[in-house]
């Protein structure tokens, strides 16, 4: 963008043009002849994105070149030590030697790999958040942008909810209307898959917590499964995660979930509270086993309301409170049947 | 404001249910009413079969059971012609419907199944009734006269006579500059005077395409051809300063005599239509041919601006409440839709819907004062063109339509720019936009008519209404 220019005077008598007609291009009428080849109108071909933004994830991201540097250079310096130690004990037909540096070698190439994956896994995780907030944005044309979207997911061409999209996507329709059309045809299936394993996931969790015996395993067993919980979440979308995309994931969540609005945290945490209250009517095994249920439900939406593709809608986005009574209830079934 | 009560008990029951709505399809003559009511009839009917509604929440979700043309509850008037607009479409060559020459009714059920909160479960099967009228355009702009007394009226028409609409009114304007006011009235000479007003106003229509014409029955007099009640015309000239010098005047003098008819004419034309037809909406739909006028010229498109605001200020808007819904409906949500759009290509929608939300700009400010919802639209009712593309010069690919035009010429065109704001004289100047008829595509009996986002307009008109 420039600067807005500044008002500017001009003297009367000093010579101007005809007043400058730019900006307004109007294309008069065209006719061809009805027998002219014309093709059907097809949506322009994706450009490839390469926003220079680079707000991956929730926070601003920043290199840890000590880090890379430190295992790089671990990984470089072993690999020429062992090619070193190779070719000495080759030279001094020192067998045992020699097997340990392929041995070694092989080591060091196995661990570059590793690195490699994961750079490569959190690279792409970054790549998803951009694309997320170019079609937010409208940044380009979204029909392109939801094409790359559909890749980055991996669903083919012939993809029985792309096509249905496809069918349903018309030349006219504007960026909202496409928006609305991939969101009920593409997205809604794998929404509705995830709420169920945020259901599931969730009253699982609280009835592991509420019949474990040691608090040390309830920890784990949260850890565990929270993890585990954001990992298929990540799938459904067409991600996949490594350690260290997940741990940054998993960290984007937990920002995100402490600095969502004071005001929603107010209220689900009274609601949480009012159920806490009804947790009195269960035992305190079970009552932790809500407890515990209800953070890896509300670590599941969140993690899905940042997953998706595109944001809920107002009308469609999962609510907490629809899962804090079958929680109950699950709960009070376990009481029934463990007497303590 | 007098209470408007709901015909019968059943209605007031439906409404108490917010099971009814009454939808007002407005707009002036060649607006596309008609044809918008055949195509909303024809996409409700084969929802959730062969129709493309992918806009329309509720078919989308597949909860649209089908729709249902029922009894309407007033039987002294004509059934909506639906059947024989289908098959005007369907013939070969396929025709437009006829113009409509009356007031008709229409009453469809809608079934559907209720939203549920869990998405396996089916919803409970409900049902919406939805009322429509349709009527003759010219009829629609005499609803402005109720608030005019016949001094005022006459004011208001010596303003619209520019220049070039001053050549049609010609024969008219030349007798009746001639005319004396405070002369005692001749009949024969009225009659033949308004003879010739009427005549001017016919041409102005059909030949210059101006929709700003007064009184609406003039035009289209439907069973009052010949009556007296129609021999009256606005006198050029006066001012406020007349009004007491003439109000002076014997009845028998030409000014009272036309002051009367003219208010007679309110009161038992204009006053009726508007009470049983105009007072109990709920839901409205403002149809506007944008592209016509803009092929017409600044003059057509500056008198189309004055007639819709003029126009729209005959509705009764505001939110609702119980009470209101049931004795003094008021209309709470509200679409614009520039119709016709299949007359551009798809990249000028966007153009096209801010030029008929510039060209409404005064309308919706007042809406928004009032608090009420107004969406802008491009649509079209019966799409008659498909979009294509033409190798264009420097590698560009040059959008273009396809279709056949009224007198069976296949042509393949581009119909130039449409502007993004009202026009300027630089516009008119160059004259970007040509306007070419299309004959409706060939269609059989049986299938869902092609059209261009009659969903994305239901949805906002009537999606809140089959939750
Ligand atoms: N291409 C096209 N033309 C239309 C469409 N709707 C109306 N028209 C044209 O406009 C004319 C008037 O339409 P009609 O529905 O009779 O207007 P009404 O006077 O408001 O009822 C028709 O004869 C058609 O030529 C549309 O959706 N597409
Ligand atoms: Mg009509």
């Amino acid at each position: 963008m420039n600067d807005p220019r500044p008002g500017q005077r001009f003297s009367l008598d000093e010579t101007h043009d005809e007043f400058p007609k730019q900006n307004i291009e109007i294309t008069p009428e065209l006719r061809f002849s009805p027998a002219a080849a014309s093709q059907p109108l097809i949506d322009a071909p994706p450009p490839e994105v390469d926003s220079a933004l680079d707000r991956a994830l929730a926070h601003p991201r920043k290199r840890r070149w000590g880090l890379l540097t430190l295992l790089g250079g671990s990984l470089t310096l072993g690999a020429v030590q062992a090619v070193e130690t190779f070719r000495e004990a080759w030279l001094g037909s020192d067998w045992l030697a020699g097997a340990w540096s392929v041995l070694g070698f092989f080591a060091v190439g196995l661990a570059g790999a590793m690195l490699g994956r994961e750079l490569f896994k959190l690279r792409r995780l970054r790549r998803h958040a951009r694309l997320r907030e170019a079609v937010e944005d409208q940044d380009g044309d979204t029909f392109a942008l939801l094409d790359q979207l559909r890749k980055q997911m991996g669903l083919s061409d012939d993809d029985p909810h792309w096509q249905a999209f496809l069918k349903a996507h018309q030349q006219h329709h504007d960026d909202g209307e496409t928006r609305t059309l991939f969101a009920h045809h593409v997205l809604a299936p794998r929404d509705a898959r995830a709420r169920q394993m945020i259901t599931r996931m969730s009253g699982e969790t609280a009835i592991m917590v509420a019949i474990s015996p040691l608090t040390l395993l309830d920890m784990a067993l949260m850890a565990w499964r929270n993890l585990r919980l954001v990992d298929r979440i990540a799938a459904l979308y067409g991600l996949e995660l490594g350690y260290a995309s997940r741990l940054a994931l998993f960290r984007a969540v937990l920002t995100n979930m402490a600095f969502a609005g004071a005001s929603e945290i107010a209220t689900e945490a009274s609601m949480d509270l009012l159920s806490m209250n009804l947790a009195g009517k269960l035992s305190t095994r079970a009552g932790q086993g809500l407890g515990s249920g209800l953070l890896t439900a509300r670590l599941g939406l969140r993690t899905l309301k940042m997953l998706r593709p595109l944001p809920f809608s107002e009308s469609e986005a999962p609510r907490i409170g629809d899962l804090r009574r079958q929680l109950w209830q699950q709960l009070k079934q376990v009481d029934k049947d463990q007497p303590s | 404001m007098a209470l408007t009560l709901p015909q019968n008990l059943n209605d007031l029951l439906e409404r108490t249910l917010d099971r009814q709505v009454r939808l007002a399809v407005t707009g002036l003559s060649q607006a596309g009413k008609t044809a918008f009511l055949t195509s909303l009839v024809n996409q409700l009917r084969h929802a959730g079969l062969d129709a493309r509604l992918d806009l329309l929440t509720p078919v989308r979700e597949g909860r649209i059971l089908g729709a249902q043309r029922i009894n309407q509850p007033d039987l002294s008037i004509p059934r909506f012609p639906y059947d024989e607009g289908i098959a005007a479409l369907s013939s070969a060559p396929p025709r437009w419907p006829e113009a409509t020459r009356g007031i008709s009714e229409l009453r469809l059920s809608i079934r559907y199944r209720s939203r549920t909160r869990s998405r396996h479960l089916l919803g409970e099967q409900a049902q919406l009734t939805l009322d429509l009228i349709d009527y003759p355009g010219e009829w629609l702009l005499d609803l402005p006269l109720l608030k005019l007394d016949y001094l005022q009226w006459c004011e208001r028409m010596a303003e619209l006579m520019t220049e070039r609409r001053k050549h049609y009114a010609a024969p008219f304007l030349d007798a009746v500059a001639v005319l004396d006011p405070t002369m005692d009235a001749d009949e024969q000479q009225l009659a033949e005077l308004a003879a010739r007003y009427a005549g001017s106003l016919h041409k102005a229509r059909n030949e210059g395409g101006y929709t700003y014409v007064q009184p609406g029955r003039f035009l289209l007099p439907g069973e009052l051809a010949g009556a007296p009640v129609l021999q009256f015309f606005p006198l050029p000239d006066l001012g406020d300063a007349d009004r007491e010098r003439f109000a002076a005047l014997p009845a028998q003098s030409i000014y009272k005599t036309l002051e009367a008819r003219f208010e007679h004419y309110k009161r038992t034309v204009v006053g009726p239509f508007y009470r049983d037809y105009f007072r109990r909406f709920d839901r409205q739909i403002v149809l506007v041919d944008v592209l016509s006028a803009l092929n017409a010229g600044p003059d057509v498109f500056g008198d189309l601006r004055l007639a819709l605001s003029t126009l729209m200020q005959s509705f009764d808007y505001g939110r609702r409440s119980l009470v209101n819904r049931l004795f003094n409906p008021r209309i709470d949500r509200l679409a614009i839709a520039a119709t016709k759009a299949d007359h551009v290509t798809p990249e000028q929608h966007p153009r096209l819907l801010s030029l008929v939300e510039a060209l409404l700009a005064e309308p919706i400010k007042d809406l928004r004062y009032a608090d009420v919802p107004v969406r802008a639209f491009s649509l079209a009712a019966i799409r008659a063109t498909e979009a294509r593309t033409v190798a264009g010069n420097a590698d560009q690919q040059q959008p273009v339509l396809k279709g056949t035009t009224q007198d069976g010429e296949d042509v393949l065109l581009f119909p130039g720019d449409v502007p993004e704001q009202l026009p300027d004289a630089d516009f008119w100047q160059r004259q970007g936009f040509t306007f070419t008829s299309f004959r409706p595509a060939p269609f059989t009996a049986s299938s869902a008519l092609p059209h261009i986002r009659m969903d994305a307009a239901l949805d906002w008109l009537l999606g809140d209404k089959l939750r």
